[in-house]
């Protein structure tokens, strides 16, 4: 039997979409890019392997310094499109499909912190420095830890940078 | 034989694992299988994020550098994501090496990013283990629940909820329920 193609080279996106990738970003060669709005990544932005950003309703645009992990959604909802600000983390399979998310948000599993597993409902606007937690209850957040996230986040990203190889030709059309 | 696993599903290494094609094993350098483990689709394996800060402790540099190790008779499920933990530690970023015991079972869509987690846990479906967890031998964790980082689950647990609690002592028979031996077969 012939040696078949590995899942990740047969599995090319349907329809690639328009890129305008930061130099200064890093993504992996395996995150799927698809749609036919364009998607703009800012500097120092990572995104890990097997992440999908799909721009077929409308653009996507990701600031600078964020995280987008491996196996979430970014997906926008109407032609508006989605803005991701600048140090957004977005952690393991979250799925995001607002309009917008400002500075300084953690989306684990949105300055706010989405705690694993909570829900934003539809058209719903959370405020600034609000956590959502547990069975999507949510306070707001008066500890003015921004810098020192900000530190984290920083140091995350250099050492991320180590980490995976960057492959923006492979998005390029 | 070797034609039949040419067309299945799963590719079987020396030591009986099985792992899908289909599954997501990103820096397999780094990843140790005990052996006997069932890794199914779609599971991501975070071998990449390893430490980038040399060990305190004079390992020989082989070992230094295994972002996960995974022991004998475990089972990845569909969709499950294992990543190693991070943090800063003397001011430096780094990620750091996730053990995981024998006869484990990772149910559909979780995240593990646990420091450590012992021999017969079994974790249900859609749950997060936070960051630098520990969860000791025997521990049951129902499905859906959110673990908080650096949370320590001690021996014979239930854990529910969000955040994570121990609600129920498990039974003495306990071990015995949580082997996995019979499910590696199934495969």
């Amino acid at each position: 039997m012939p040696p078949r193609t590995r899942p990740s080279a047969s599995t090319e996106p349907v329809s690639k979409s328009p890129v305008d990738l930061h130099p200064a970003c890093v993504i992996d060669g395996t995150a799927q890019l698809t749609g036919t709005y364009l998607i703009r990544v800012g500097a120092n932005t990572i995104i890990h392997p097997k992440a999908r950003l799909n721009s077929s309703n409308g653009p996507i645009t990701i600031g600078e310094s964020c995280i987008i992990s491996e196996r979430c959604m970014l997906q926008a909802a109407d032609t508006n499109g989605l803005v991701v600000g600048d140090a957004v983390s977005i952690e393991c399979n979250a799925v995001v499909e607002g309009r917008e998310v400002k500075e300084g948000t953690d989306v684990e599993v949105g300055n706010c912190k989405l705690c694993p597993m909570t829900e934003v409902a539809e058209q719903e606007v959370v405020p600034d420095y609000t956590v959502m937690y547990g069975y999507s209850e949510r306070r707001i957040d008066a500890s003015g830890s921004e810098g020192a996230r900000r530190k984290f986040l920083d140091k995350h990203i250099e050492a991320l940078k180590a980490l995976i190889v960057s492959n923006p030709a492979k998005f390029k059309a | 034989m070797p034609a039949k696993q040419a067309k299945g599903e799963y590719i079987e290494t020396d030591t009986g694992n099985k792992v899908s094609r289909k599954s997501i094993i990103v820096g397999s350098q780094n990843i140790i299988l005990g052996g006997k483990t069932i890794i199914q689709a779609e599971c991501t394996v975070r071998g990449d994020l390893r430490r980038t800060i040399p060990s305190s402790s004079s390992s020989s540099s082989n070992s230094a550098n295994v972002a996960i190790a995974i022991g004998r008779y475990c089972f990845l499920s569909r969709s499950s994501i294992l990543r190693p933990p991070c943090k800063i530690l003397k001011g430096q970023f780094s990620y750091y090496p996730m053990k995981i015991g024998d006869h484990v079972f990772v149910g559909e869509g979780s995240v593990v990013e646990a420091a450590a987690v012992g021999n017969r846990v079994t974790i249900g479906k859609n749950c997060v283990i936070g960051k630098f967890s520990i969860i000791k031998d025997c521990v049951r964790i129902e499905d859906g629940t959110v673990i908080a980082p650096n949370t320590v689950i001690p021996t014979f647990s239930l854990v529910r909820g969000r955040p994570g609690l121990v609600v129920e002592e498990l039974a003495e028979t306990a071990p015995e329920k949580l082997d996995l031996k019979q499910l590696y077969r199934m495969i």
